[in-house]
């Protein structure tokens, strides 16, 4: 996902977007692992996240990508609500 | 009636401590919003909290200055110090290999998620927020260092 090449060569319009898409999602997803209240389970948590990411790191299919991205954002999605649920 | 709590309180807080003048300013200040929501009873608290303050030998000016809490101030060496020991925690960088010029991707051979982790525990290192499209520039430990000087307005 995160095309891993030298930072001098050019990215496609589309690669580097869904590149943005992913760093974002990344980061989105470890400042909500940050809210959750167990120290263990944010660890859990964090090396899900860091494994599932750094697993399709070279995954090239566009679809492939784009699934995937989807995916990480309904993960995130349920995470955000179900610490709503537990903060409230 | 809150009022009148506030009051006993305050008065049995001023007769062990009328030497120490932080707790007068605080004894103001708390009395302060309490007489300004309850007025019937401001007159009273007034004449009682005079009374106590005439009373009370105040020391000097020189005492007269508020004390806030707070954590030691930044200085561009600490700032260093920190960055570094945070990246030397990070288990993809070998120690040996790290300087303050040591680039994440050239040098280190890390990628931009990692880039992105490295970033977030900077975050949680000096407790503020490093928004995306600045955070995503931060290449070395020299602009990390430089980032957060120019955040947090550390000047040498």
């Amino acid at each position: 996902m995160t095309v891993s090449r030298l930072p001098s060569a050019a990215l496609s319009l589309k690669q580097f977007l869904h590149r943005q898409k992913v760093l974002g999602i990344y980061r989105n997803m470890l400042r909500t692992i940050r809210r959750v209240p167990d120290e263990a389970d944010r660890k859990f948590l964090r090396d899900w996240a860091r494994d599932e990411f750094h697993r399709n790191k070279n995954v090239t299919h566009e679809d492939a990508i784009r699934m995937m991205i989807t995916q990480a954002s309904n993960h995130l999605e349920e995470l955000q609500k179900s610490l709503a649920l537990a903060h409230s | 009636m809150a009022a009148r709590v506030l009051q006993q309180c305050v008065r049995s807080f001023a007769r062990p401590s009328l030497r120490l003048c932080s707790n007068n300013l605080a004894l103001r200040v708390t009395a302060a919003p309490a007489a300004a929501v309850h007025r019937p009873l401001s007159f009273a608290a007034d004449s009682r909290r005079t009374r106590w303050l005439v009373q009370s030998r105040i020391p000097s000016v020189g005492v007269l200055c508020r004390q806030y809490g707070d954590l030691p101030p930044l200085t561009l060496e600490t700032i260093k110090e920190r960055v570094m020991y945070v990246l030397k925690l990070y288990d993809k960088i070998s120690p040996e290999k790290l300087q303050t010029s040591s680039h994440f991707m050239k040098d280190l051979g890390l990628d931009s998620l990692d880039q992105v982790e490295i970033i977030m525990a900077m975050e949680d290192e000096f407790g503020f927020e490093i928004p995306d499209a600045e955070a995503e520039k931060l290449m070395t430990p020299e602009e990390i260092v430089q980032y957060i000087a120019d955040k947090k307005d550390v000047y040498e």
